[in-house]
């Protein structure tokens, strides 16, 4: 029986969610499991919240997870893991981008980023925080900064780390994909060395 | 090709079906959510004649011919693209088809991307279409196909209605060869083809008698499925992706999957019904099955579980079905997904959008300004807040008018401002334009602003026709100030609104100039036309914390505290600021500066 992954993802649009669920989806599909994802996409690219969802498994339905359902939160930035928090299950892991985006209230002062998020959240979920376009740049642009997610994800799943490098090659551009497998291949470690 | 397996979103699905059918015309004008079909056709299959027609109404048409011409043609379009398409629609879908025609229907429950939520298995309905609703992203692939075959078949045009979710979740879908379909060419039939009396009459009993043929033979179709489960309490009737939405519920009662949502096949729904004791419909949006079904006589029960609005999540099915009775245990009720508590993120407008200082000059001149659809409808909503009314593709023209006529005939008037968009202005607001002619009052202060950025910047950057102008690729060259020029207006400029101030001066004389004045925006889309300037930076100690900048609402700027500094200042960050230099010009004391280095 293969092992059932229900995985969600936040952040704001432009942040590349539609590319990173892609990836997930590509990974898990060479892994030889049923998939099926959710992008939203459209007004929302602008700026806006934006959230989808992976689920893979011997056989899947619905690309949708209920809420509290979720084995991981993959969170580009901090207030968006915040306002998903609720879809994970107890248990849950939390992979989130330390760098935050001010939303347009903030922006204009009519709300305050809350200042705690990832301690305050820390204390409830495995966390995994990541400032991952400083990680990014180290290597040479902050664009990979969604794969040490990817990788720190993949190192919690049964999916051969090949699957994983060959969903890479499918779906970043050329002249990018060892700089994508390497960001993978850091936040793959990463993880090892927080456990 | 054959047998191979790949994941695909729904869109990219029904790109892939009718390249397979062997499709030879598509069109398209780019929405949400359906754009991808087309972008895919043209971008995997290159047999295909494609193009992202002016509106849908074009593109239906341009469909329209092929299909006349004997090939198997595809008009694909977001939910309210149909009702521009309409006109020709009800009389098309009279004829009887020659090549397969299916039109692809964006619906979009829940809103994402759409000024309403409207539900076209009614329009399928009300145009004699049959009308299928595939679960999935392999079903989106078959059922394009097999509308393209019940077309011929039947010698009607079909559609194909898809959901927001469905069109961009990604499935596994097994490919197979195209095969060929040759267009036969246009046989003339006037009895078939001239949609005017007396050959409309027989089209009538046509059109009937087609659908109830279909209707009988629904079952043997093998789109529509009779799942057993346990027990003869409860038949559940669903389609589309509420069936896999169901699914996940894991529940063992006999479940009916409608592939095909309009007819439906009542002589079997009312055969099994004798079989249950209740019959219970789930379905987004109208209850269309369920009034299907009960003025047709067959009893069964829906929305009064089911919410009328929005889409049916798992959670929100289990909901439903609790609240039928159907089972007592919930998993999922009382938990929460989003937590709204936390500060709201709206869509904003791109660092070094070219609408951003256009609507700064028109919240600081305080005037009513009539919006419409586009990118630029973001100037309806938080921070911005300037546009007045927001209604449909193209209707600002004509509703500017309306509005400054009902003014002046109340003693009420002043100087109104409208904003279009390039595409949208050769979309529908062209008729519009020319109707400003008729009746034009010299004493009528109307202010037009085309907001022309070369491209449909809402959907990810599709052609226009003007955006030859900006990107040489593109085949269509129309110059807008010669158009209108050629129209008859003469109070045309143009500006350049990254000249912040000159551009501020332009609009506020034309606003204040009585009659109408009509000022194209030329900056192109920051999106699809990158600006790679150097970008700029707050010095914070000249800065006087009077936040004109930040009323911008450009996304790199925020007040922020600085070391040794008390009061918050203003901040780029450097990693967002394409460089516009907008801010920069609105800085009363110049304490914006552009940095000299590196372009990214
Ligand atoms: S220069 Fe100013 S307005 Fe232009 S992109 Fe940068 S921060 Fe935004
Ligand atoms: S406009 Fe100039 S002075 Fe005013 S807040 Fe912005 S940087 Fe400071």
């Amino acid at each position: 029986m293969m092992k059932a992954y229900n995985i969600m993802l936040a952040g704001v649009g432009g942040q590349g969610l539609v590319l990173t669920t892609s990836i997930i989806c590509s990974a898990a599909f060479y892994a030889g499991y049923d998939v099926k994802s959710n992008d939203i996409i459209g007004l929302s690219q602008r700026g806006g919240k934006v959230w989808g969802s992976v689920r893979l498994g011997e056989k899947i339905y619905s690309p949708n997870i209920p809420p509290g359902d979720a084995d991981f939160l993959v969170a580009l930035e901090p207030l968006e893991a915040d306002r998903w928090k609720g879809s994970l299950k107890k248990e849950g892991i939390l992979i989130v981008n330390t760098g935050e985006i001010a939303p347009a209230h903030v922006a204009a002062e009519k709300a305050e980023y809350p200042a705690d998020i990832i301690e305050r959240l820390s204390t409830s979920y495995r966390l995994y925080a990541i400032d991952a376009a400083s990680e990014g740049k180290k290597l040479g642009s902050a664009k990979v900064a969604n794969l040490f997610l990817i990788g720190v994800l993949a190192n919690h799943m049964e999916i051969p780390i090949e699957a994983w490098h060959a969903a890479i090659r499918e779906n970043v551009p050329a002249g990018f994909i060892d700089m994508n497998i390497r960001a993978f291949d850091i936040g793959y470690e990463m993880h090892d060395q927080r456990e | 090709m054959e047998g191979k397996k790949v994941l695909m979103t729904g869109n990219q699905a029904i790109a892939r079906g009718f390249y397979e059918a062997g499709g030879l015309v598509a069109a398209s004008y780019p929405g949400s959510p359906a754009v991808e079909i087309l972008e895919s056709i043209k971008r995997e299959y290159r047999q295909i004649y494609s193009e992202f027609s002016v509106n849908e109404k074009v593109a239906l048409e341009v469909a329209m011919g092929a299909s006349f011409a004997g090939a198997r043609a595809l008009a694909s379009m977001k939910h309210v693209g149909v009702n521009i398409a309409m006109d020709p629609l009800m009389t098309f879908t009279q004829t009887k088809t020659a090549g397969g025609f299916v039109l692809v229907s964006g619906d979009d429950p829940g809103m994402a991307s759409s000024q309403n939520e409207q539900d076209n298995r009614i329009i399928g309905k009300f145009a004699n279409m049959a009308v299928l609703d595939p679960c999935d992203s392999q079903e989106a692939k078959d059922f394009t196909k097999i509308s393209l075959e019940l077309s011929e078949t039947y010698g009607m045009p079909v559609m194909l209605r898809i959901t927001s979710r469905l069109c961009h979740s990604r499935g596994i879908v097994e490919l197979l060869d195209r095969e060929e379909k040759p267009a036969e060419g246009f046989k003339p039939d006037k009895t078939n083809f001239n949609m005017i009396p007396p050959n409309t009459f027989k089209k009538q009993f046509e059109m009937k008698e087609r659908l109830e043929s279909l209707s009988k033979a629904a079952m043997d179709l093998g789109i529509n499925r009779l799942e057993k489960g346990n027990g003869s309490e409860v038949l559940i009737i669903t389609s589309g992706l509420v069936y896999n939405n169901l699914m996940e519920l894991n529940l063992d009662m006999p479940v009916l999957k409608l592939g095909l949502v309009y007819p439906l096949p009542l002589d079997a729904i009312r055969s099994l019904a004798s079989d249950y004791r209740r019959l219970i419909v789930i379905e987004e949006m109208s209850p269309f099955i369920e009034n299907e079904l009960k003025i047709n006589g067959i009893e069964c029960e829906g929305k009064s579980y089911f919410s009328f609005t929005g889409e049916l999540g798992i959670e929100e099915i289990e909901a439903g079905l609790l609240r039928a009775g159907i089972f007592e245990e919930s998993r999922y009720s009382g938990k929460m997904g989003e937590d709204k508590s936390v500060p709201p993120r709206l869509p904003l407008f791109c660092a070094g959008c070219p609408h951003r200082p256009v609507f700064d000059i028109l919240k600081k001149s305080g005037r009513k300004v009539v919006g419409d659809i586009g990118c630029y409808s973001l100037a309806g909503i938080f921070p911005i807040e300037v546009l007045d009314t927001i209604i449909s593709m193209g209707s600002s023209l004509g509703i500017i008018k309306g509005m400054a006529k009902a003014m002046k005939l109340s003693g009420k008037s002043e100087p109104l401002v409208a904003v279009i968009g390039d595409s949208t202005f050769f979309h529908s607001g062209m008729t519009g334009m020319v109707n400003m002619l008729h009746q034009i009052d010299p004493e009528d202060n109307m202010t037009i602003v085309i907001l022309n950025n070369g491209t449909t910047a809402m959907t990810g950057g599709q052609h226009t026709a003007s955006s030859g102008s900006y990107a040489s690729e593109d085949d269509m060259h129309v110059d807008l100030e010669v158009l209108l020029r050629a129209m008859g207006f003469e109070n045309v400029r143009s500006v350049d609104q990254f000249k912040y101030k000159e551009a501020k001066e332009a609009i506020d004389e034309e606003i204040k100039r009585p009659g109408l004045s009509i000022v194209i925006a030329t900056r192109p889309c920051a999106l699809r036309f990158k600006i790679r300037e150097p970008h700029f930076y707050v010095d914070p100690n000249v800065c006087i914390a009077c936040r004109n900048c930040i009323r911008t609402n450009c996304p790199p700027l925020r007040m922020k505290k600085y070391e040794g500094i008390e009061k918050l200042k203003s901040s780029i960050n450097p990693e967002m600021c394409v460089g516009c230099s907008v801010c920069s010009q609105v800085c009363p004391v110049g304490a914006i500066k552009r940095a000299d280095g590196e372009v990214e």
